[in-house]
């Protein structure tokens, strides 16, 4: 079923189209409602304390549960845009600064165990950590532009 | 003792495995809160009669996975896994736009292994010292659970609105409950369930409003952007202390040790405080972020860990929130456990598991969910991030709980459990929005309801 941008909501932190989640609620409540009604008259046959078949038709209601989420799944696609690997790099500077105002930094680079620095060099870090750290030198590290925070520092805050 | 050991061995086994399996997998899934799933699928496995030794190594596995791999999509697609993930966020968020979410991801992984396995014996001999006061605090404890539901109301978001609005909140539960008795039903789990899912509740009833529902219109999907993952190791198991640096190593040991000794606190606010703690120690900006994404991480094993076995070996009485909340069915699920108000009784896994047991079985369902939730979301992290955010729509996993919601309500107390479930929920989902009443409280409310309302009346 094709979603509509019109019809899309923010419920329980991510967005879904409202009709999709309508049909959502009937499918995964009447799945699993009639997986737990039908074992609980099925086994009502079988096991003679009927608090026992209670009980295991309950494990049959959760498996509908499942079920019908798995339904819903297959007939109502995901509102999401899943970009892949749009790390910008260009911006790291960008990012650093963010980080920096956000939550200050005593010491630099150099002043890491070697562990860590060797860390920082294989992921191709270090440089970006020492430029920047070269430009900001004595405590202006705080003294970011607005231009620096750009998108990078937006997000941070947001999250 | 050997025997009584060896005896349920198999059980344990068993059971770890499908709790570590099925665990890993929910952690996945983003927005599959704790008590919503680890409860009542736990509540399924006492109720069906498992031996108490397979109850307890589901119940452990399936926590220690959860949080294991609920680091996939906080460090990958910058969605919390949970709700103890929400703490990481933020350093989380940093690594995705350094380019390196693997880090992120291996960091918090590695800490929660090395945190999980100190968890469980610090835990153990820290019940046993307490142990000895068990008799006074199953005396005292209606009284116990209104001094820590005060406390954790003081200290959750809403401060003194939640202190005050738990007056009301209980109030709301004892109604239920004389309503419900009146009819003849009993209800436990079905509070729990409201409780731990109004978030989702009041959300639905909130887009049926037209005025709310056109703040909540949205002109395009939500954008994810799937970082990159590199792996850095040979082999399949990656060995947790080269992922961590010594003085991170150490940090996570101790915080996990730190945080299995306060049980009572929310285990979300713990998560918070440590990694601020650490934090404030380390110099350099970097180290700082990966420091503290281990150490939370850590600390969200160790305060589960120990928030649920405290409790339950020392007093066999649900006080601390992870206990009154996604650990309820260890300590009462009748007809089988239960918890008796009047006398202050229980009959639960306190009884029917000694120290060793809780020691040994404990240590076999963190190696459990080690073997698996580790190794899984290291080597598959970046593949199951995608599968999951590409296939599964939020409405479908709306769709699976509120088929939960009507199953375990219309199980528990036929439509009158179902109402008493979305009555909770409504309730519950607004203050915990607008008050900052959150679950955790509500629990402790619902405790008191139970506990201490009954212990009071009678004293008048």
């Amino acid at each position: 079923m094709t979603m509509r941008n019109d019809r899309l909501l923010e419920v329980w932190n991510d967005t879904v189209d409202g009709h999709h989640l309508i049909g959502s609620l009937i499918i995964g409540g009447a799945v699993s409602l009639g997986a737990f009604q039908t074992a609980e008259w099925l086994l009502g046959m079988f096991i003679d304390d009927p608090r026992m078949a209670r009980t295991y038709a309950m494990l049959f209601g959760i498996i509908g549960c499942v079920v019908g989420g798995a339904i819903c799944a297959y007939l109502f696609r995901p509102k999401r845009e899943v970009v892949e690997d749009t790390v910008d790099t260009e911006n790291l500077q960008g990012v650093l600064a963010a980080l920096y105002a956000d939550y200050g930094s005593r010491g630099g680079v150099e002043d890491l165990p070697e562990a860590v620095r060797s860390e920082l060099r294989e992921l191709e870090l270090e440089e970006a950590f020492l430029v920047y750290e070269r430009d900001h030198a004595q405590g202006d590290a705080v003294a970011v532009t607005e231009r620096d925070l750009g998108h990078a520092g937006r997000e941070g805050v947001q999250s | 003792m050997m025997d009584a050991l060896l005896a349920q061995l198999p059980v344990a086994l068993g059971m770890g495995i499908i709790g570590a399996v099925v665990f890993s997998a929910i952690g996945l899934i983003s927005g599959s809160d704790e008590t919503t799933t680890i409860a009542p699928l736990t509540l399924l496995v006492v109720l069906i009669g498992v031996p108490p030794a397979g109850v307890y190594t589901f119940f452990l596995a399936g926590a220690v996975s959860k949080h294991m791999t609920h680091a996939v999509p906080t460090a990958l697609l910058g969605i919390p896994g949970d709700t103890m993930a929400t703490p990481m966020m933020r350093e989380a968020n940093y690594l995705r736009q350094l380019g390196v979410p693997h880090i992120a991801l291996r960091k918090m992984i590695s800490g929660g292994v090395i945190a999980a396995l100190i968890a469980v014996p610090v835990t153990v001999v820290f019940a046993l010292l307490l142990a000895p006061f068990g008799g006074f605090v199953q005396h005292t404890a209606p009284y116990l659970f209104l001094i820590a539901a005060l406390a954790i109301a003081y200290f959750s978001p809403g401060r003194w609105a939640a202190v005050l609005a738990l007056g009301p909140f209980v109030l709301i539960i004892v109604a239920l409950q004389n309503l419900t008795a009146a009819h003849g039903v009993k209800l436990g789990v079905s509070y729990f369930l409201g409780i731990a899912i109004g978030p989702l509740i009041s959300d639905l009833f909130l887009v049926l409003s037209p005025a709310e529902r056109a703040r909540r219109k949205r002109d395009r999907p939500a954008r994810f952007s799937l970082a990159p993952d590199v792996k850095r190791w040979s082999g399949y198991f990656p060995n947790p202390l080269k992922v961590l640096d010594s003085r991170q190593t150490g940090w996570t040991i101790g915080t996990a040790v730190a945080s299995s000794l306060t049980f009572v606190f929310s285990p979300v606010a713990m998560t918070v405080i440590m990694g601020e703690v650490v934090a404030s120690r380390i110099r350099h900006v970097y180290h700082r972020l990966t420091t503290t994404l281990a150490v939370r991480n850590g600390v969200t094993e160790s305060t589960y860990i120990a928030e649920a076995l405290i409790p339950l070996m020392a007093f066999g009485l649900p006080l601390s929130p992870v206990a009154a909340g996604p650990a309820a069915p260890l300590f009462n699920a009748p007809p089988r456990f239960t918890v008796d108000s009047a006398s202050g009784q229980v009959n639960n896994l306190h009884n029917l598991l000694g120290t060793w047991e809780f020691l040994v079985y404990g240590l076999l369902a963190v190696v459990l969910a080690l073997l698996i939730a580790y190794p899984f979301s290291m080597n598959y992290a970046r593949r199951a991030a995608a599968f999951v955010s590409r296939n599964i729509s939020h409405e479908a996993i709306i769709g699976t709980f509120v088929g939960l919601i009507l199953v375990i309500g219309l199980w528990e107390g036929g439509l009158l459990g179902l109402l008493v479930v979305v009555t909770v929920g409504l309730v519950g989902g607004f203050l915990s929005r607008l008050l900052g009443f959150n679950i955790g409280v509500q629990f402790m409310g619902f405790y008191i309801a139970v506990l201490t309302v009954p212990a009071l009346t009678a004293l008048l």
